[in-house]
């Protein structure tokens, strides 16, 4: 059924990529294009691996500095961050279409200079969702489904991978030094939901919080994610040596790519769960393996 | 005045020269200054009267000897040094909160040890010095709620309360209104007769003819020393003065007065 | 007849320091979950707590304590380098971050920053102490470049300028670092913005030297930095080292600053307002001044980290913001009446 839908989508969107398409982005702009385009500029990572799941990677000319995933885009020519973008050279590259951040600041720029500028900000899985159709509308992509039955794939499988003993432990994860955690309605956070763990930073606080480092000694999580270069000195600050989760050492750490696909809310938001679901794996190994 | 002991010169200077930024500021100056004396220094604006009072008392790094009671200053303790001369600047700072009474205390510094309190007898002589610039009765105020006059007084006591027999006074006349510029003089006249040596810049040269002694400054040289009596240092002023002041004699005073253009070319003429 | 009036210093100080213990008994109980009761504090403090009690016990000796007294601490460092600084530089804008020490330290923890991020061995070492000591040298070393640049500490106004252009150097060193570590912008503004959450019992303990040497240093020279006050002319034909002072209260200052910035970041507005504060209610006198601006710096941050924790518990507002809120605000309270009392200032 599903695979009909996806068809007749499809073929709507092919005739409506002959005819042009219009579509709305986060920003509330209407954007509209004629023809698929076969230049694109990308200036968010999600955005770029959005691109390339949907098979359009020879598309893009040019990326932002901090996208780096697949490794063929690296080789493109990086036109400054999302927050700095080079305006000048972005325009040089003549692309028929810019994807930036709805947070972007040289979005107006760049629309006033007359480039097609289709704002998208994925944050959370439904906003991905939404985010691969948008695009696959625009780039004239026949099916966004695919990627997103793939996303769903990883999921599952991550939720299959899940150690029964695993479920409803309660967890805290670091996003950076403060100390900030990654709340219960922060992307991340909804991720670690999925997976069944329970957030000792619940939703009220907010995505991002600065927390009092008291919360964690009192909470006593059971596991704690953090990034490996913040592990060491953990349990030196003041009161941590008592975190049973420190002492007992069910710490998952994540490098600076496992840190990027946690924290991008694009196609591979399955993978991060997947790492984590291994890492708890690990952690709790399944009574029937000792 | 018998002088059967021979006192050194309480300032002597030998081949003074200041530099500011490459400049000659002051040069070749040579002077002696005998102890228990009131020499007034004068000259045209930016001849060099400050920076003078300045690098005597070390404020300056300057060239030449200069002998302080007798001492080369170079190889003077500088605690002692500051003990045996006060100096009071124009157009100082003071710490606006300070109440008057504060600043004089300060004066006191060159005699507290380095980690001493104050004594009795440094209160004493604050008290002292502020009453004799009619000061006393508003030491509680603060600095920031005086005039120009009263905060002046306080500053000249501060100096007073260093107790130090050389003093030099950078135009202690500024501010002050003609009752206290004469009490300023007695004070003075004062301070010489009990034994101490003044130097003041002033540039009221009817009351720099008051002085004992006097010392021009012109282009940072020192052209003329001599007592204030002699006529010659009356013509001498003038001179410095580009003939556009007078010397006039009046009951026994000098008195000067400034000369009209058209008289001036008169005197050429003449 | 008394010169300096020692009564009211001396009062002030009591009051100060009992208003300091009633902050710290506050601090034991405002945690994570808001207040605490007392009566629930002081049973889970006695032997023979459940575990429960235990817990919190430690909570309170571990993390409420250390992190109390830190601030206090902390605010003090700054309250007395913003005493000097404004005693050296004569001027009552000046606070303890002019000379570069806030960008030094900023750059030093950017730096440190970058090292552990991509280090996986030894960095239980320069975790603990590397971030902490990267802060503090950064910060000696710009006060160091500050008067090499000035050539010396001779003239204030050359010291000023090239401590202007030493934070902005510094500060662009540290844009720069971030530009090319963007995942360290988080961590990095907590340092901006100034944070007491992980001041420990060893912290603390680093923080009591400093500010002993400081005040230690402050009272010797007491004396003489009155005397600055009637202008570096006067104070030097009065016999003081005028120029070895500068250097002395400088290398003071930059201890005090970096001691304080290296476990609580860059928290602003302390080092201004306290000895403003101090100024308006006791005559100036640099001893007890500078004691007394400590004092209330130390009052300030302990009440602004008090604050941060109890607001939105669990979660914490930025000290510096509160910092900002109640020093700005006493400091106003306090201008107003003055100019309502008529006086000439």
């Amino acid at each position: 059924m599903k695979q009909i839908i996806g068809m007749l989508y499809g073929a709507l969107v092919s005739t409506l990529a002959l005819a042009g398409v219009q579509i709305t982005d986060d920003k509330g702009h209407e954007v509209r294009l004629e023809q698929a385009p076969k230049r694109i500029v990308s200036l968010y990572p999600s955005l770029t691996e959005a691109v390339c799941a949907l098979g359009r990677c020879q598309d893009l000319v040019g990326v932002d500095r901090y996208s780096n995933f697949p490794a063929s885009v690296r080789a493109l020519p990086q036109l400054g961050g999302g927050l700095d973008p080079q305006i000048e050279a972005v325009f040089a590259l003549k692309p028929d279409l810019v994807l930036a951040a709805s947070s972007s600041p040289g979005a107006d720029r760049l629309a006033a200079l007359g480039l097609k500028v289709v704002q998208l900000e994925p944050k959370h899985y439904a906003d991905t969702v939404r985010v691969l159709h948008t695009l696959a509308t625009l780039l004239g992509v026949a099916d966004a489904q695919p990627v997103i039955d793939k996303i769903d794939a990883d999921f599952a499988a991550a939720q299959a991978q899940m150690p029964a003993q695993a479920r409803g432990k309660k967890v805290y994860f670091e996003v950076s030094t403060g100390p900030y955690a990654a709340g219960a309605s922060s992307f991340i956070g909804q991720t670690l939901q999925r997976l069944g763990l329970v957030n000792i930073v619940g939703p009220e606080l907010g995505p991002f919080p600065k927390i009092n480092p008291e919360l964690v000694v009192r909470s006593q999580p059971d596991i704690v994610v953090v990034a490996d270069s913040s592990l060491a000195g953990m349990a030196e600050r003041p009161g941590w040596g008592q975190v049973r989760a420190l002492q007992a050492h069910r710490v998952c750490t994540f490098n600076k790519d496992d840190g990027d696909v946690l924290v991008r809310a694009g196609p591979r938001m399955g993978q991060g769960a997947l790492r984590l679901a291994q890492c708890l794996r690990r952690l709790y190994p399944p009574k029937d393996s000792l | 005045m018998t002088a059967s002991i021979a006192l050194p010169p309480a300032l002597q200077v030998r081949g003074l020269q200041v530099s500011l930024g490459g400049r000659p500021v002051l040069q070749g100056v040579y002077f002696s200054v005998a102890a228990g004396r009131w020499v007034s220094i004068v000259g045209p604006n930016g001849a060099g009267k400050s920076t003078l009072l300045a690098a005597l008392a070390g404020l300056l790094p300057a060239q030449g000897q200069i002998s302080l009671l007798g001492q080369d200053v170079a190889t003077m303790n500088p605690a002692y040094r500051a003990r045996s001369l006060a100096w009071m600047g124009q157009n100082e700072p003071a710490g606006e909160d300070l109440r008057a009474w504060d600043v004089v205390l300060l004066g006191r510094l060159p005699h507290q040890g380095w980690l001493a309190g104050l004594q009795a007898h440094d209160l004493q002589v604050a008290e002292q010095a502020l009453r004799s610039t009619q000061a006393w009765d508003w030491r509680e105020r603060s600095m920031g709620t005086l005039s120009g006059g009263e905060r002046q007084r306080v500053l000249l006591a501060r100096a007073l309360a260093v107790q130090a027999p050389v003093i030099l006074f950078d135009e202690p006349l500024s501010h002050l209104d003609p009752p206290h510029q004469a009490d300023w003089m007695d004070l003075t006249r004062a301070l010489v007769a009990a034994g101490a040596t003044v130097l003041s810049v002033l540039h009221e040269v009817s009351m720099a003819l008051q002085a004992d002694e006097m010392l021009m400054v012109h282009n940072g040289r020192l052209v003329h020393q001599g007592a204030c009596a002699d006529t010659r240092t009356h013509r001498a002023l003038e001179q410095v003065f580009d003939q556009r002041i007078a010397v006039h004699t009046l009951d026994g005073q000098a008195l000067v007065l400034p000369r009209r253009a058209s008289s001036a070319s008169q005197q050429e003429r003449a | 007849m008394k010169h300096y009036l020692f009564h009211r210093p001396l009062h002030l100080g009591l009051l100060l320091g009992l208003l300091t213990l009633l902050l710290l008994v506050l601090g034991t109980l405002a945690g994570s979950s808001g207040m605490d009761a007392l009566p629930s504090v002081l049973r889970a403090l006695q032997a023979g707590a459940d575990d429960d009690g235990r817990m919190l016990a430690q909570i309170v000796w571990q993390i409420r304590l250390p992190r109390g007294v830190g601030a206090w601490l902390a605010g003090a460092l700054l309250g007395l380098a913003g005493a000097l600084a404004q005693s050296v530089f004569r001027n009552p804008l000046a606070d303890p971050y002019l000379l570069g020490s806030a960008s030094g330290a900023s750059l030093g923890v950017c730096l440190a920053l970058v090292a552990m991020d991509g280090a996986l061995i030894n960095v239980h070492w320069l975790g603990r102490v590397g971030l902490t000591g990267a802060a503090f040298a950064g910060a000696m070393v710009a006060v160091v470049m500050t008067a090499a640049l000035a050539r010396g500490v001779a003239q204030t106004l050359r010291l000023l300028l090239a401590g202007v252009v030493v934070a902005v150097v510094l500060g662009a060193g540290s844009s720069l670092v971030l530009q090319m570590h963007p995942q360290l912008l988080q961590s990095m503004q907590g340092f901006m913005l100034g944070s007491t959450a992980f001041v420990g019992w060893d912290g603390c303990a680093l923080m009591l030297a400093a500010l002993l040497v400081g005040l230690a240093v402050t009272w010797a020279l007491g004396r003489w930095l009155d005397g600055l006050v009637l202008g570096e002319h006067t104070a030097r034909s009065m016999g003081l080292p005028v120029d070895a002072m500068r250097w002395v209260l400088i290398l003071t200052l930059a201890l005090a600053t970096g001691a304080a910035v290296a476990h609580t970041g860059l928290i602003a507005f302390v080092g201004l307002a306290a000895p403003h504060i101090s100024r308006r209610m006791v005559r100036w006198g640099a001893r007890h001044g500078a004691v007394l601006a400590a004092m209330l710096g130390g009052l300030l941050l302990a009440a602004a980290d008090l604050l941060a924790r109890l607001v939105i518990a669990p979660a914490e507002l930025p000290v510096g913001v509160l910092t900002a809120l109640l020093g700005g605000g006493y400091l106003l309270w306090l201008m107003r009446r003055a100019h309502g009392a008529g006086a000439m200032q």
